[in-house]
């Protein structure tokens, strides 16, 4: 986790991811729960939400919480910082110890997303304290480290865990993290390629050092969450997989 | 504020990075803890001399009450490491099994465990520059050879993230492995329930503790955290699993608050996890009241480790004996016995 302090400016005016859509922007009467059992379905996005309190301006349209998983030491945190402040925390970060989480505004096509970021311990003994959260996942990025080859052996792994504690229509993705070490690389690109066909998932390398790629996943995540929430007719549906594939060309071709 | 005796502060209240190595925040604001840092320097003189005192006497470093009371009231720096060694039991376990820790680095290896350990020894206090790369000696050496020990000797629970803060903090303050070593595992073998296994069953059950005290002695905060379906594990699983390293003022000089709840960690056990913890969210209540979301929730948790309130550790120290009222080991052990059991049910 980052060691910056939180932005106290938000503190107040940010209503919970899983709280009910209310009338009026008004405070929810029945706010959700991520327990299990509830019956709201906690993978319904929440939407038009409008702060009435605090002067953080963290207006969106609608918000959408995304977690980032994978084995330690991937860049989890780092991935995350890049995206939300622009910045690569070298040599001044701390392991991630528990669940933590930040929030970021995007612009999709002139709506407000919210994306809140669940950032989350790699070490496998605590993925019996955090798959509690998945339930509410509308996201996951999965991640793995190009220059660690366990790391991707245990991608299969994080999908079975996945699959058994997230919703079913959660939007996935894998991300190749590290990929600004070309010396020390030891995971190919079309392994990455292979493995995420064979499980039909996204694709991307990225780097969290350069920024390689990094706002393009999470535009991607937050397009594909906004289209199927809107679902308007007259908008060609978005493709998540193609787009991703276009828009990340850039990167294949820095490679070698 | 406390009655001060206005001495002039050491040059260590002024400098940004304290002997051991710890910064202090750039945004510190030393004109408004002026007035606690002078009392408090005053205080630890006081407390110096009643310890020399007490050290010297025959009747040493036995669990009696006047120890006890000492303890809480902080322990000198210069004899924290003794002390610490004595009360937790870790000072006789290293007398009976000498040269242990070193035939444990000299023995037979563990490939994966020794990669576990190497991905977070750069991001342990990676403020603290003497755990940076370029510092000499360099104390992720010390950290790793440790953390590498303790994973041997207890390899039902190897390594677990956060120990490498529990770890870094004692190696600067024992200034010895074999000491923190044995240190950590008086922690994590005696004092502490299972926080650390693969299955942390320990620290599980104390969230759900944690949680049944506040319903009982917080009920409106129980039941804005139950309103929102904010799992305990959410606010507060860090508090439990780094001892309150990295969430409450580390700094070793002056800004006390994490020694001085390691003091009494060691002599009265883990009860004060929940002392601390309870004194937190009691003295916050209606400010936590005020979150309206889980994220405000969360954030107000964050919030209050900050501040006045953490940073004056006396005053603090003596509060977490108040402040929460009464905290038997019956109904702590009541309270484990139940939650441990649900959470097996759910299973």
């Amino acid at each position: 986790m980052s060691r910056k302090k939180t932005s106290k400016s938000k503190a107040g005016s940010v209503p919970a991811a899983s709280a009910l859509p209310s009338p009026n922007g008004a405070r929810p009467a029945r706010p959700g729960t991520a327990r299990s059992g509830h019956e709201a379905p906690p993978n319904g996005p929440q939407q038009r939400g409008r702060p009435s309190l605090g002067g953080g301006g963290d207006f969106y349209d609608v918000a959408f919480k995304v977690m980032l998983v994978g084995d330690s030491g991937v860049g989890k945190t780092c991935l995350l910082v890049r995206f939300k402040d622009g910045a690569f925390l070298a040599g001044t970060f701390i392991s991630t110890v528990g669940i933590d989480f930040r929030n970021k505004v995007l612009d999709v096509d002139g709506m407000k997303v919210k994306l809140q970021i669940w950032d989350t311990a790699g070490q496998e003994r605590f993925r019996s304290v955090t798959h509690a959260y998945y339930r509410d996942a509308h996201a996951l990025l999965l991640l793995y480290d190009v220059t660690n080859k366990a790391s991707f052996d245990n991608i299969q792994a994080w999908l079975t865990e996945i699959q058994e504690y997230a919703q079913d229509d959660v939007v996935l993705m894998l991300l190749g993290n590290k990929v600004d070490s070309a010396q020390e690389r030891v995971v190919k690109r079309e392994d990455g390629e292979k493995l995420a066909k064979e499980y039909g998932l996204p694709y991307m390398e990225t780097s969290a050092k350069t920024g390689l790629n990094v706002d393009l996943a999470f535009t991607a995540i937050a397009k594909e969450l906004k289209q199927r929430t809107m679902k308007a007719p007259s908008e060609p549906h978005f493709r998540l997989h193609d787009y991703v594939k276009q828009e990340g060309r850039g990167a294949s071709c820095c490679q070698s | 504020m406390r009655r001060a005796e206005r001495s002039p502060a050491p040059p260590a209240c002024g400098l940004r990075v304290d002997p051991y190595g710890f910064e202090r925040p750039e945004d510190f604001d030393y004109a408004a803890y002026d007035e606690f840092l002078s009392a408090y320097l005053a205080v630890l003189t006081r407390r110096a001399l009643k310890w020399s005192r007490l050290l010297q006497g025959d009747s040493g470093l036995r669990r009696t009450a006047t120890v006890k009371r000492y303890i809480r009231k902080g322990v000198p720096l210069e004899h924290r490491a003794r002390v610490w060694l004595a009360v937790s039991g870790a000072q006789a376990q290293m007398e009976q099994n000498p040269g242990y820790y070193q035939r444990l680095l000299r023995g037979e290896r563990n490939p994966e465990l020794e990669e576990a350990i190497r991905t977070d020894l750069s991001r342990t206090f990676p403020d603290n520059v003497r755990f940076r790369k370029m510092a000499q000696p360099c104390l992720q050496k010390a950290l790793s050879d440790v953390l590498l020990a303790y994973g041997l000797h207890n390899p039902g629970v190897g390594y677990c993230q956060g120990m490498n803060f529990i770890a870094g903090y004692l190696i600067l303050i024992t200034k010895s492995e074999e000491e923190s070593f044995w240190l950590l595992d008086a922690l994590i073998g005696r004092i502490l329930p299972d926080y650390y296994g693969p299955a942390m069953l320990g620290l599980k059950t104390d969230q759900e503790v944690l949680a049944e005290l506040v319903r009982v002695k917080l009920p409106a905060v129980a039941a804005l955290l139950d309103g929102h379906g904010v799992l305990w594990t959410l606010v507060v699983s860090r508090w439990f699993i780094c001892l309150f390293v990295d969430i409450l003022p580390v700094e070793i000089s002056v800004l006390q608050t994490v020694l001085r709840i390691w003091d009494c960690l060691f002599n009265e056990g883990s009860k004060i996890i929940f002392r601390v913890a309870l004194t937190l969210i009691k003295q916050h209540e209606a400010f936590i009241l005020e979150a309206t979301g889980v994220p405000d929730i969360c954030d107000k948790f964050r919030q209050i480790t900050r501040g006045s309130f953490v940073v004056e550790c006396h005053t603090f120290m003596q509060k977490i004996f108040s402040h929460p009222g009464s905290l038997s080991m019956t109904t702590i052990t009541r309270l484990r016995e139940s939650c441990r059991a649900a959470l097996l049910a759910q299973r």
